[in-house]
């Protein structure tokens, strides 16, 4: 569940980034965020694990009042959801497989979990045979696979997907979407961040619209 | 638990990565640490030996209680009952006009003509008194002799005060001095560990602020660098204690036998075992300190968005 009531963000400059955003997704919920660029997507999917502050209003992301969070307890939120970054953010020095290991590492997993869900995360992306691939030695799509792998090794309860259809031809975002559908299945919550009209045309999902920072349509 | 050790399993791996992909920057962060406690301990092998000295030489001094010759028996008796009678004495020797007088000729006659044919006694007697050996032995030696001075027939007393005294505030100063010095050198020390953790930090942010959105704590962020500040600090350290030993051993080799002439049977010391773990420690506190600023700096320049 993820409440926003009245939520106003300002970049140091002049313009805002968002402006008076309130919206609900329901638990369990496939959402798509659009607008163009610019409009305050990428603002958004990071207030909501609180990797950027906002100036006022109220933000609830799975029952904690986020704004409230104390700095060091910011890991609890943050563990219970998965982001696919708009620039991927794989560490080109690690493999395949340890990028996606890391997260389970981090939250502490036991060697033989971190294997067995590393494998399975690959597997339910189709990668299992670049396990030790470096990222740069992968296609763009299989960089955003990875990713995607990444985002959801700890089944997290929500879902954030920044542009994760990109730059990618029209049949690869079609199984990217596949991917989070079949996450959306298992409850997951997904927000999935696009400008691809195409796509929400496609797949009849709602969807909430910014424009220089404004919901235009919710 | 299980996930402590896994963890600390973990943080060991990345220290030692850290390590390696950092190899320039470490490499002269643990050389100037080793230089700067290799400074440290040579003067506290000084210190220590200067130290020792000082004890074996309060130990062998004596009080000697000079009598006017003209001191009546009663006198005499009264003044050794008081001596004999006071806790700290362990034994009190008289030693007559005609004793001294002899002791002195048997010493220096073999070069002195002249005192073979000296017909006149200059000597007087005296009290020779042996303290038990205390920790304040000096200190307790000096508040009788002030106690006695005025006493009737005591001419004089002696017991080397003036050059303990001396040397005894020399060491005092030595120690302030020491301290003063690994004071500065522990402040330069963070300073520089600091400034090498923070290199290291820049060069892994990417991975850092990944591991803080995934929701890493800031103890598993802060832990492998900790360690790795404390590593560089404990390496250069150990290093330093290596350079300490082959000095001592060859200044040892050079002046062993001067030092004992000196030290009057005393050998010319290393540090001790508790030195030694005592500068362990504090080179290890050293690398946590700069460390410890240099990552918390970090953590809060990503967090003030
Ligand atoms: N770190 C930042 N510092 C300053 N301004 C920023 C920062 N990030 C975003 N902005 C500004 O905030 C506004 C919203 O940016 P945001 O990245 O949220 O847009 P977006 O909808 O994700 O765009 P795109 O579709 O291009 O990814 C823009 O005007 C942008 O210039
Ligand atoms: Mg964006």
């Amino acid at each position: 569940m993820i409440q926003l009531y009245n939520v106003f963000k300002t970049y140091g400059g002049n313009i805002p980034a968002l402006v008076d955003v309130s919206l609900v997704i329901r638990e369990g919920a496939f959402v798509f965020v659009t607008g163009p660029s610019g409009a305050g997507k990428t603002t958004l999917l990071k207030i909501l694990f609180r990797w950027e502050n906002f100036d006022s209003g109220q933000v609830l992301v799975n029952g904690m009042n986020i704004g409230k969070i104390k700095e060091r307890n910011l890991y609890l939120l943050r563990r219970t959801i998965g982001v696919v970054f708009q620039d991927y953010k794989l560490l080109p020095h690690r493999t395949v497989f340890e990028n996606i290991a890391l997260v389970q590492q981090v939250v502490g997993a036991s060697y033989r979990a971190l294997k067995a869900r590393t494998w399975e995360a690959l597997k339910s992306v189709g990668l299992s045979h670049k396990k030790d691939a470096y990222p740069l030695q992968l296609s763009g799509g299989e960089q955003q696979r990875v990713a995607i792998a990444r985002a959801l090794v700890n089944s997290p309860k929500i879902l954030l997907a920044d542009e994760p259809t990109g730059n990618l031809d029209p049949e690869i975002a079609h199984d990217i979407v596949k991917l989070f559908e079949r996450a959306n299945e298992q409850g997951m919550t997904v927000v999935f961040a696009t400008h691809n009209h195409e796509l929400i045309r496609k797949t009849n999902y709602p969807y909430i619209a910014l424009n220089r920072g404004n919901i235009v349509r919710a | 638990m299980i996930q402590t050790v896994r963890n600390l399993a973990v943080h060991f791996r990345t220290t030692l990565n850290n390590l390696k992909s950092n190899r320039q920057v470490s490499f002269v962060t643990i050389a100037t640490i080793a230089i700067a406690f290799s400074i440290l301990g040579l003067f506290l092998v000084v210190f220590v030996n200067l130290d020792t000295f000082l004890t074996t030489w309060s130990r062998e001094v004596q009080l000697v209680v000079y009598l006017e010759d003209a001191i009546s028996g009663k006198e005499r008796e009264s003044l050794e009952r008081v001596i004999a009678g006071n806790p700290e004495v362990e034994s009190v020797a008289f030693v007559s006009r005609e004793t001294a007088w002899e002791n002195f000729k048997s010493t220096f006659s073999a070069k002195s003509e002249f005192l073979k044919s000296l017909e006149i006694n200059p000597l007087p007697a005296s009290f020779n008194v042996q303290f038990k050996q205390t920790r304040d032995r000096v200190e307790k030696i000096r508040q009788f002799a002030e106690t006695l001075r005025k006493s009737p027939g005591v001419e004089s007393l002696e017991y080397g005060e003036k050059w303990i005294g001396r040397f005894e505030k020399f060491m005092i100063f030595l120690k302030v001095f020491l301290l003063a010095i690994g004071g500065l050198l522990g402040l330069g020390l963070i300073f520089i560990i600091s400034n090498t953790i923070k290199l290291s930090l820049y060069s892994r942010q990417d991975e850092i602020e990944l591991m803080l959105m995934v929701g890493a704590t800031h103890g598993y962020i802060k832990t492998p660098f900790l360690l790795e500040g404390m590593a560089q600090a404990l390496i250069g350290a150990l290093i330093s204690v290596g350079v300490i030993k082959f000095v001592h051993l060859h200044m040892k080799l050079q002046f062993q036998d001067t030092l004992e002439a000196i030290a009057r049977g005393g050998g010319f010391l290393f540090v001790s075992f508790s030195q030694v773990l005592f500068l362990l420690l504090a080179s290890a506190a050293v690398g946590w300190a700069g460390s410890y600023l240099s990552i918390n700096q970090f953590l809060n320049s990503i967090q003030k968005r």
